[in-house]
């Protein structure tokens, strides 16, 4: 049987991106005789995402009030389980991801729950990020380990793919509040396996980091705080 | 307490019923929320009403002085009242969240529906 795949990709003022990444996903489709289907959530963005979405004919999802990325990637689970797909696979709408891993991250799917596109295994990306996220990236990883007892390396990864059962679970239930390292935990605590697969990422085209400043300290320990109390938590 | 500092309260008292009661008239604050002012109020009435019911209880509860035992009292109170304020506020954001979702989905199975004709 051919399984259902569906393309998530979150997008929030994504207008100068969007159109390229849906059309890399319909040629790559061609080219490779695959059929990926897609679904874009528009965040709510205030530019010109909107249009280009609808002039473009691509599919998609308005929603009504700006959510962040959890909220947005929840919806896309949502659909995935209303349309009955087998895979979703989350995608970043700004060209970070490289559509042509997705084939191997379904493919770990066989023996997996959830595959993680990860930056820092394998020697295919020459982008790991700066300095200091990584060490942040570290930072999650080795309290990810602590608690659950799984090496995660690439924690923030936003490219990744579940099957059914976690499609349903996460459309019922997503950490709203930093949803990768989190919903991650969630799963490893729920007894669902993960791996990691090595893949390509780009630099962020456009958008500038702010490194050293007081609000990555709160973001790192917020983190940390969540993956303590999401640990802690008792699962059915 | 003297007379004077009754009076003050009971004033206080009544006044403050009386805004919370129209408030609640309004339709601005529902009854279950209201309650609980309503019941921090009737608690200083009682306090003016009744003699030496705070030094009582100020004794009773073991501290020096009856206003160090109504500013931790009052400190207390207004606590829980944020601690329960941040849970509804919680449970209002995930009940949000999920309307924005289903309705946003809606939307976009009407939209195809509409086209699809």
């Amino acid at each position: 049987m051919v399984k259902k795949i569906l393309i998530i990709i979150p997008a929030y003022n994504e207008q100068y991106n969007i159109l390229k990444t849906y059309k890399s996903i319909i040629d790559y489709n061609k080219q490779n005789k695959t059929n990926y289907d897609v679904i874009v959530i528009n965040d709510g963005s205030i530019d010109n995402t909107k249009y280009i979405l609808e002039k473009n004919k691509i599919p998609h999802i308005n929603l009504i009030h700006n959510l962040g990325i959890g909220g947005a990637v929840q919806t896309g689970y949502k659909y995935a389980f209303e349309n009955n797909y087998d895979i979703a696979v989350q995608f970043d709408g700004d060209g970070q991801h490289d559509i042509r891993y997705i084939k191997d991250l379904i493919s770990s799917l066989k023996d997996n729950d959830m595959a993680i596109g990860s930056r820092f295994i394998g020697t295919k990306s020459s982008f790991k990020s700066t300095k200091m996220r990584r060490l942040g990236i570290n930072v999650i990883s080795f309290f990810i380990k602590l608690f659950t007892g799984k090496k995660i390396y690439d924690t923030t990864s936003g490219f990744r793919a579940c099957n059914r059962v976690l499609i349903e679970k996460f459309s019922m239930s997503y950490p709203t509040e930093y949803p990768e390292p989190i919903s991650t935990v969630e799963a490893l605590k729920t007894n669902h396996k993960i791996c990691e697969v090595a893949v390509e990422m780009n630099e962020r085209e456009a958008g500038t980091s702010s490194i050293h400043s007081w609000k990555n300290i709160y973001y790192m320990v917020n983190v940390i705080l969540s993956i303590i109390v999401v640990s802690l938590r008792r699962y059915k | 307490m003297s007379l004077k500092l009754i009076l003050e309260a009971l004033t206080f008292g009544i006044v403050m019923i009386i805004i919370i009661i129209s408030i609640v008239k309004r339709g601005r604050i529902s009854i279950k929320y209201s309650l609980v002012w309503l019941l921090s109020i009737f608690i200083i009435l009682l306090a003016a009403l009744i003699p030496n019911f705070m030094q009582m209880l100020a004794d009773f509860l073991g501290f020096q002085t009856m206003s160090n035992m109504i500013f931790c009292l009052l400190f207390t109170l207004l606590i829980f009242i944020c601690i329960s304020l941040t849970i509804i506020v919680s449970g209002q954001k995930e009940k949000i969240r999920l309307l924005i979702q289903e309705v946003s989905i809606l939307k976009e199975k009407v939209d195809k529906d509409e086209k699809g004709r």
